[in-house]
């Protein structure tokens, strides 16, 4: 959950960014109602015109469908359609940009893994 | 989406001073829009002459379609001035009950809640109100009367930042549930990039920019970082400002920065910001004057 939005993206896509987190997490379940645009113009303080950009977006790749006069609900599947599009962002946004940051602070591919050996041994 | 205001070479000088200088504004319906500009800019002549206040010397508007004469009664329209005059012995209540003569869509009940919800005492005379307390009036005025077309003359002047917060949230609400267009001008630049839609923004007169929130900020961003990195990576683009600090550079883009080039720059080491409303009309507004 995010609370305020940065300058660099569009609102709109923070908007979808922060919905599909919900439902990652199991806050918003399969066929469960999400926050309406009114409510979410009203909480974050953004144009109503804003949100509903967000939450077409998602509309639009079904991962949220529609009730007429209800409201926008989590389409089944939804999950694991956002998974798969994640996952293929990783590697640009997350692992290139992590060893674009080793480099620069002289750390091997080897130092990454044994981090990341040790992270996953501390749970 | 239809047009709720067409303005066409609207000008008006006083004696040698041109204060509105041809423009052309035109309004979809049920949308918000800012309208931003220095004290002087001509925010508030071009507030005027759209509403009918004042006379243009030149230029058409119409409003739903209809031109717009001087002094006519004009239903789609609601217009909140900066300063409300001539009511100073009225009681806030009275001052309501003429507005909601002149609305056809006024909401007595919404009217109603707006006062508990800005702690005004509807018994009070427009003239012991404090100068946020009167903001208070205009604001409840222009909501209430949910108009087609809503025009905002600085609409937050006085008020502190928790009742400009509650201004906002209110008529984020409210438009969601009865769309409109709302014009507002405003001074706090930052305040009301999340709110609006799209912003115009003025200067001496002139309209220099209209655009979209979302377009905007794909377009507006810093670069920092090594001197010749960035010299090389501005090349070709719209800067609006540069900065020099011995070996470190930062310019100001207007201008868009595709995948490819973002990528670029993260190779590069050059880091790309997001520049907020308010710097951006600072840098470009300044930097036009310096230029003239």
């Amino acid at each position: 959950m995010k609370a305020s939005f940065d300058d660099i993206q569009p609102i709109f896509q923070q908007i979808a960014d922060m919905t599909e987190d919900h439902i990652l997490n199991d806050t918003y379940g399969e066929d469960e109602q999400v926050m309406s645009t009114t409510q979410i113009a009203k909480t974050f303080q953004i144009n109503p015109a804003t949100a509903v950009k967000g939450i077409n977006l998602l509309v639009n790749e079904g991962i949220l469908y529609k009730k007429r006069g209800l409201g926008m609900f989590v389409a089944p599947g939804a999950k694991e359609k956002i998974l798969t599009k994640r996952r293929k962002m990783f590697y640009q946004e997350y692992v290139v940009k992590l060893l674009e940051e080793a480099k620069k602070i002289q750390l091997s591919a080897e130092d990454i893994i044994n981090m990341i050996k040790h992270e996953s041994e501390g749970y | 989406m239809g047009t709720i205001l067409k303005c066409t070479n609207l000008a008006k000088s006083y004696g040698t001073t041109e204060a509105v200088k041809n423009i052309d504004m035109t309004l979809e319906e049920n949308t918000i829009y800012g309208l931003i500009g220095r004290n002087g800019a001509g925010k508030t002549s071009l507030l005027n002459i759209i509403t009918g206040s004042i006379f243009q010397d030149y230029g058409e508007v119409e409003i739903a379609g209809k031109k717009i004469n001087r002094s006519e009664d004009i239903e789609d329209l609601c217009y909140v001035k900066e300063k409300i005059l001539l009511f100073n012995h009225v009681k806030v209540m009275e001052l309501l009950e003429i507005a909601s003569a002149f609305h056809k869509n006024w909401d007595w009940d919404f009217a109603k809640d707006l006062l508990k919800m800005f702690e005004l005492n509807p018994e009070k005379k427009f003239r012991q109100l404090s100068r946020g307390m009167e903001s208070h009036v205009g604001i409840i005025i222009g909501l209430a009367s949910r108009a087609p077309l809503t025009i905002f003359d600085e609409p937050v002047l006085g008020l502190d930042v928790i009742m400009r917060e509650k201004f906002y949230s209110i008529m984020l609400e409210d438009y969601s549930n009865y769309p409109r267009t709302i014009l507002m001008s405003t001074h706090l630049v930052n305040e009301i990039t999340k709110i609006v839609e799209k912003i115009y923004i003025i200067d001496s007169g002139k309209i220099l920019l209209h655009e979209d929130m979302d377009s905007f900020r794909n377009k507006s961003y810093y670069v920092t970082g090594n001197r010749k990195g960035v010299e090389n990576f501005i090349e070709g683009k719209n800067v609006i400002q540069c900065e020099t600090q011995g070996n470190i550079m930062i310019a100001a883009l207007f201008d868009t920065i595709n995948d490819k080039e973002m990528h670029n720059a993260r190779r590069l080491d050059l880091s790309i910001d997001g520049m907020p409303l308010q710097k951006f009309f600072t840098y470009f507004v300044d930097g036009r004057n310096h230029i003239e």
